[in-house]
């Protein structure tokens, strides 16, 4: 089980957690974004990336969502910088 | 040689002389028809079909590593078809046709053992959805029943139903032609059979390039060197992704980790295949006597080969719910593999953007049980050109177009199938 | 009587006798014993029949590696386990013990005629034969092949014992308390950190509790009790004995299961650790040649541990193979000092021919320096190859050992991620040397994490082994792995039949996949296959090392979450209460919900068809608490809500409620559910109870990661509100008795509104007028405590109206019969919301999740699978449950494409006729037709109409009654 850096609550274990998939960024949501755009942005990615960046969810913690980048080889993590632009956001 | 109960006489009265390796000692080619990037199940499948079907040889079939050792060595080895969705449930379907006779066909025993699979149900509901699934199959040409709690039961003396167990079993539905294939056996298998027939197979070779001249493919780069090659087919699961790339090609399919593990060997005690649809449990036992279970995927993006080991834990839990004896026994071994799931969790087969490159892969942890099917199908495609109805729904572009074959209905979250 | 017992000795006590079985015969021995130490005792010998070729075996080890001696025990609670190592089970009083895979005698096993066919039993001999005739594989040989496999019998009931799983955290974890390990662990300690130590075996120190050497010029022995004591008197160190380390997870996560000596129960324990240090020793390794595997054949080190830590004459006349000189010596001296002969020893230069004997070893034949042929009578041999270190865990996460040819031996790196190798582990040999090493590597360890300065590197080094080639000899019966019957010709022909990577060599010959996992067979299986290939051997590599490094009890992985206890129940609020009326409950997902109410005993269909004409003429409660809930406020909560729903909702206003959609980023419909207004800014949202967590996660996904500049709050309040439904022509009748303190009247509280007050002015709610049955109907929420006061007051105000609780079944058939819509049937995660005939729900006049692609061509198509209704032709038959919709009724044997399914298929209460619902093959555009709805497993095809799927009060009126 991976220990996940939560930048709120600490290193805690992956149970505590729920996945959320590859950091992926949504069209904004006006006329332009096109099938092709969000086809891109939802189905698509550059497979030889390596470390990825990801969301976790700590549903058992603190309930943000944070952005880990981790090596999907050897699981080795590191916060991506700006994960502290969440506080306050869409929580209570 | 043919393998035979003479030919094992013959050699064990003669005495040391040797077998001959089943795969032919070959030269590398500068150039081939059909280069097949992946020496797994799938890979070598199409290579033998190729040979039998269509009379094509002049194939090369690569690998990075050892023939079979990708998801082939690594699955639990079941062997079934009862899909709801026809685009599934038809190839897999063929494939069971095939695996009752290919032992024959490659004069390699592989073992297969229709012993029954029960896939259980845990509430009405669930039973109903069941009885669709069956009834799907039954329409479609295969054997399908509902069978009550006595009924299961009866046909599998050691399973606990009481009502006092989390989620207690309602029903199930059973494939009687479901069963088991020796999986190792399937790779040496189709290997032997299109290595006579004169197909190249070069292991710990890696395609490491893709030459693409004139808007087709060209050629391949490999430690070796370049070799020419009119069709390129890559069918090589979680590596498909990073070959696809080397030709500029990006495949909507996430690698995620899937588990498996074995008890220590004990006699007889479980004769079919079963599955706990409660959360994910399948198990069966293998001829040497192992218990050999699995279940859900890791549920988060890794090639590591490597899964935590929470999924075990929950696989384990409801194995034991059905059947209690587990407790006694121990984990012998566990094991992992990759499985590449696209965006609705079914395969990706057929055609690319770029003449003569085909593409097989994303079966997920699906792939074993349909091996024969694909490698017919595919086969047919390299050599004939034109795509075969059973792969027509799995086309790289229906993401573009919408049309998903999503089996469990969850949508573009590989982690979650 | 222990007749091999010495008078003298050993870490028994003798005050402890223990009575156990063995075969039938009861036998006795000490505590302290082991149960291979208790049957050498009594100068049994043949423990086993080798699974393959059933040739006798005994006891070839003393530890976790021993391949043979494999038994079945039950214990003194009856507990069973199969496949049990003599040498790992703990003698304990009222043991059974019994041997496996023999039949039907032990000593006379019919299985042993294998042996005349071994030529024909080679590897992978199943492969080329038994495919004729083609149905026999699984009717005649599997089944013949299934019964002569596997090793214990296992009996088919429930395990009694208790498990449980626990955690450690520590800053360093120490496994294995040997000389190395328990060094390190004291240093650990005293360097600040904190410590756990795990020992496998059920007391500390491994071999320098035993074995004759001294620490400095004191006894190993008495080194180790003065160890043992200031260790334990270390305040941050923690010490499990009888705890096994199976294997190593990802970030310094070592799982481990712990035998209990108390209540015969195992624990499954996680431990965290910044850093590891792998004290896990080194096993010998046996030689291979020609009849090495008769019982009498003892590792060297395992003869002089059975000598003395148990105080056992392993047998009279001994022969020595032994390719270190310092251990030969030793070997010599132990077995001087229990009393047994030295007939002699192989010399350098001499080759082991073959041995004789059948239940025991009688003879060995080898040639001596100068060719000359010998043999020796014998009933002992103690062999070894070198050592195997143990090192398994440390490359557990994927980095393999090196192969050092100096040193003929498979070694860590000196640190392998978190872990730090000490010891015997990583190939030393001498006592000092791993003491000293224990401590090195524990201030590495604790240097790291900035507990001590980092030590200047001055680590002991290994020593070189012997060379491999001496002692192992060519010829048939030579076994490489003893527990899988695997020969070195059974090597040589993989080769040969082209099965070439080491993996496929396992795999062929089943090389090392028993339950000892190949410890005495690997790293001989590699050296054997280099030199079959011609290869260097430091250019073959192991197979991945998985976990575990041993068998662990599957019981104690699951722990205590067996049977109900495996996963958290989920009861609403009403609960209780409903069981107190008598309510028939099902397990739906995690939640134990209502299903139906039958009154004086009803059968099921009875009661259904009860609460559903009372739900459509009276009025019926049901609970909708396990919905999920969530509160949305902020300036931009409206703007949220319009993004991720398709519906428009911008003329939304306070106090009113829109039922929605919501779809997925493809396009697909994801959840129905409802938002309500209460306020300027402040909205409640309500989703399907299968994807409340879902949807909450993804609220919180989109407004945390994608839309961080809106200003929203949101909370989930799914558990905070219990909700029942009353529903029902009478239903605003009973919410006026209920004392609501706001207006109720039809057009002060229309259908799709929401107010807020209190109930007879003590009970706070909020009722919602929305209708899931199609009846007029008021969704009473109130703070989850006050669930039964609601529930009690409902029934009594509502006994006069015939008030009737229902559950799951009949909200079903209502559902149904008006054609609303549900989740897994007709949301199935495939269908988009035009499908399902509500494509006017969507906006084409905003950008939502999921507008862009579904406007992808294939979600339009006409020949989609879209709602419909459908009723049997004749009026009467019984649409069949689960059907598909084929072109003509179901002949077996006649495949038909569907051209659609059934979501649903109810006899009617309401209308006393069958109807269903179905996704059809451009259903919308076949109103009218006429198809069969076929159910092949119930042999049943009935003839139904295509119609509208809303079967009750299409117009809708009886919501604005």
């Amino acid at each position: 089980m991976l220990l996940i850096n939560c930048p709120y609550c600490g290193e805690r274990d992956q149970s505590e957690f729920s996945y959320g998939g590859r950091i992926r960024n949504y069209p904004a949501l006006d006329s332009s974004a096109s099938i092709e755009t969000w086809h891109r942005a939802i189905h698509l990615h550059d497979s030889s990336q390596t470390p990825i960046g990801e969301y976790w969810h700590h549903e058992c913690g603190c309930e943000q969502w944070i952005e880990i980048n981790r090596d999907v080889d050897s699981h080795e993590m590191t916060p991506v910088s700006g994960s502290d632009a969440l506080p306050g956001r869409g929580q209570s | 040689m043919k393998y035979s109960v003479f030919s094992l006489l013959g050699k064990a009265v003669t005495g040391q002389q040797k077998w001959p390796k089943i795969i032919q000692p070959q030269q590398l080619k500068p150039a081939y028809d059909i280069v097949i990037a992946g020496a797994g199940g799938h890979g070598l499948a199409t290579a033998h079909y190729l040979a039998t079907n269509h009379g094509i040889n002049d194939v090369l079939v690569l690998d990075s590593g050892w023939i079979g050792g990708g998801n082939t060595a690594r699955n639990t080895t079941i062997v079934r078809s009862d899909y709801l969705l026809n685009a599934s449930f038809a190839l897999k379907n063929f494939a069971l046709q095939l695996w009752d006779g290919l032992s024959q066909e490659l004069n390699f025993n592989l073992m297969y053992s229709p012993r029954g699979y029960f896939d259980l149900a845990h509430s009405d509901g669930e039973l109903e959805h069941f009885l669709l699934r069956a009834n799907a199959m039954r329409l479609g040409g295969a054997n399908a029943e509902i069978l009550t709690q006595k009924e299961i039961r009866k046909r599998l003396p050691g399973i606990n139903l009481t009502q006092n167990t989390r989620y207690p079993v309602s029903g199930a539905l059973f494939q009687p032609e479901g069963g088991v294939v020796r999986h190792d056996a399937v790779a040496w298998g189709f290997a032997r059979s299109a290595s006579s027939a004169g197909i190249h197979i070069l292991q710990n070779c890696p395609l490491t390039g893709i030459k693409i001249e004139n808007e087709k493919i060209a050629a391949v780069s490999t430690p070796h060197g370049r070799v020419d090659t009119g069709r390129l087919l890559l069918s090589a699961a979680g590596a498909t992704s990073k070959l696809a790339t080397l030709a500029g090609v990006s495949l909507p399919m996430e690698m995620i980790n899937v588990q498996a593990f074995v008890s220590e060997p004990v006699k007889p005690i479980l004769h079919a295949v079963v599955n706990y649809n409660a959360g994910l449990s399948y198990i069966s036992q293998t001829d040497k006597g192992e218990l050999v279970m699995g279940g859900a995927s890791d549920g988060y993006i890794s090639t590591a080969r490597r899964g935590s080991f929470a999924t075990i834990e929950d696989t384990l839990a409801r194995a034991i719910q059905m059947f209690p004896f587990i407790s006694h026994l121990r984990l012998m071994r566990h094991w992992s593999g990759t499985a590449d799931i696209p965006m609705d969790g079914n395969a990706l087969v057929g055609n690319t953007p770029i003449e003569n490159l085909f593409i097989n892969c994303g079966w997920g942890y699906a792939g074993f049980k349909a091996t024969p099917a694909v490698g017919w199908a595919m086969a047919e495609l390299l050599a004939s050109g034109v795509l075969p109805d059973l792969l027509k729904p799995f086309s790289l572009n229906r993401f573009e177009t919408g049309a998903l074959i999503d089996d469990a209905g969850v949508g573009p979250y590989p982690w979650l199938h | 009587m222990q007749i091999r017992r010495l008078i003298s000795g050993g870490i028994i006590d003798r005050d402890k006798s223990i009575s156990f079985k063995f075969n039938g015969r009861r036998l006795t021995g000490y505590a302290g014993d082991t149960l291979a130490s208790a049957l050498l005792a009594n100068n049994i010998n043949l423990v086993a029949r080798s699974i393959k070729y059933h040739r006798p075996r005994g006891i070839l080890s003393a530890g976790l590696e021993e391949p043979s001696a494999l038994v079945s025990c039950t214990d003194r609670q009856g507990v069973f386990v199969p496949n049990l190592k003599a040498t790992e089970v703990v003698l304990e009083s009222g043991l059974v013990a019994r041997s496996q895979n023999f039949w039907p005698f032990l000593s006379v096993d019919f299985g042993a005629t294998l042996q005349l066919g071994c030529r024909l039993l080679d590897a992978g001999f199943y492969y080329k034969t038994f495919m004729w005739p083609k149905k026999w594989w699984h009717l005649v040989y599997e089944k013949i092949i299934r019964h002569a496999s596997g090793q214990g019998r296992i009996e088919n009931n429930r395990d009694a014992k208790l498990y449980d799983k626990r955690m450690m955290h520590c800053q360093i974890l120490v496994i294995g308390s040997g000389p190395a390990g328990i060094s390190a662990a004291k240093c650990a300690a005293e360097s600040g950190a904190s410590v756990v130590l795990l020992e496998q075996a059920p007391t500390l120190g491994g071999s320098a509790a035993w074995e004759q050497t001294k620490v400095d010029s004191i006894p190993a022995s008495q080194w180790l009790q003065r160890t043992s004591r200031e260790l334990e008197q270390q305040p941050s160190i923690r010490i499990t004995l009888n705890t096994l380390a199976f294997g190593q997870y990802d970030q310094g996560l070592v799982l481990a299961v712990e035998q209990s000596r108390n209540k015969a129960a195992a624990i499954y324990w996680r431990i965290r650790a910044k850093r590891i240090i792998l004290a896990s020793g080194a096993s010998e390794r046996p030689l291979i040649f020609p009849g090495n595997d008769r019982p009498g054949i003892m590792l060297a080190a395992a003869a002089r541990q059975y000598i003395y830590r148990f105080a056992i004459r392993p047998g009279e006349r001994a022969f020595l193979a032994i390719a270190d000189e310092d251990e030969l010596q030793a070997t010599r001296l132990a077995l001087e000092y229990a009393g047994v002969e030295v007939v002699g020893n192989l010399p350098r230069g001499g080759k082991l021919i073959n041995t004789r004997g059948w239940h025991r070893l009688s003879q060995i034949r080898f040639t001596d320096e100068l060719g000359k042929k010998q043999k020796l009578r014998c009933d002992l041999m103690c062999v070894s190859g070198g050592w195997a270190a143990q090192a398994h865990i440390a490359a557990h996460l994927g980095d393999k050992l090196t192969f050092i040819p100096s040193l003929d031996a498979l070694l860590p790196a000196s640190q392998m991620g978190l872990v730090f190798p000490t010891g015997s582990c990583r190939g030393l040999a001498e006592i000092n040397d791993c003491i000293e090493d224990g401590v090195q590597q524990a201030l590495r360890a604790a240097a790291q994490l900035g507990l001590v300065p980092e030590p200047e590197p001055d680590l002991p080094l290994p020593r070189a082994g012997p060379a491999y080639h001496q002692h192992h000899q060519d010829g048939a019966m030579a076994f490489v792995d003893l527990q899988n019957d695997v020969l070195r010709g059974d090597i040589e022909q993989a080769l040969g039949e082209g099965y070439e990577d080491i993996e496929l060599v396992k795999r062929y010959t089943t090389l090392g996949m028993g339950t000892d996992q190949g410890k005495t067979s690997w790293t001989n299986a590699m050296l054997e296959l280099a030199r079959l290939k011609r290869e260097d051997s430091n250019t073959t590599s192991h197979t991945t090392f998985r976990p575990p490094y041993s068998p662990v009890s599957f019981g104690a992985l699951v722990g205590a979450d067996t049977q109900s206890n495996m996963t958290p129940v989920r009861h609403t609020p009403f609960y209780s209460a409903f069981k107190a009326a008598g309510c028939i409950f099902q397990t739906s997902g995690n939640w134990v919900y209502s299903r139906y109410f039958p009154s004086q005993n009803e059968t099921m269909e009875q009661a259904i068809q009860r609460e559903v004409l009372a739900v459509r003429n009276a009025v019926g409660c049901v609970d909708m608490s396990t919905l999920g809930k969530v509160d949305v406020k902020g300036s931009d909560a409206l703007e949220f809500l319009s993004r991720i729903y398709c519906n428009n909702i911008e003329t939304i206003k306070p106090g009113r409620l829109r039922y929605l959609l919501m779809l997925r980023e493809d396009g697909i419909l994801y959840d129905d559910g409802t938002v309500a207004q209460l306020a300027d800014n402040h909205f409640l949202v309500t989703m399907t109870t299968a994807n409340s967590a879902a949807c909450w996660r993804w609220m919180n996904k989109l407004l945390q990661t994608q839309w961080r500049d809106l200003d929203v709050q949101l909370t989930s309040v799914s558990d905070h509100w219990a909700s029942l439904a009353i529903a029902g022509p009478e239903a605003r009748h009973l919410l006026r008795h209920l004392r609501p303190d706001f207006h109720i009247d039809r057009d002060s509280f229309p259908m799709a509104s929401v107010r807020q007050g209190s109930l007879d002015e003590n009970m706070p709610c909020r009722v919602f007028t929305v209708s899931f049955s199609g009846e007029l109907s008021y969704e009473i929420n109130v703070p989850a405590g006050f669930a039964s006061s609601l529930y009690a007051r409902v029934i009594d105000k509502g006994a006069d109206f015939g008030i009737t609780p229902y559950g799951l079944e009949t909200l079903d058939i209502l559902r149904i019969e008006k054609g609303h819509l549900s989740i897994g049937t007709e949301i199935d995660g495939r269908t988009t919301a035009a499908d399902l005939g509500l494509g006017k729900m969507v906006s084409t006049s905003k950008a939502f999740i999921g507008s862009s692609l579904l406007q992808r061509p294939a979600l339009s198509r006409e020949d989609r699978l879209q709602l419909v209704g459908l009723e049997a032709v004749d009026g009467s038959s019984a649409i069949p449950l689960a059907a598909h919709l084929t072109a003509a009724p179901w002949k077996p044997g006649v495949v038909q494409l569907p051209l659609g399914h059934l979501t649903a298929a109810i006899q009617s209460p309401t209308l006393g006729r069958s109807i269903a619902l179905a996704l059809l093959t451009g259903g919308h555009r076949r109103m009218g037709e006429t198809l069969w709805a076929v159910s092949p497993v119930n042999n049943q095809s009935v003839e139904v109409r295509v119609g509208s799927s809303c079967f009750v009060d299409v117009t809708g009126s009886r919501l604005h009654a």
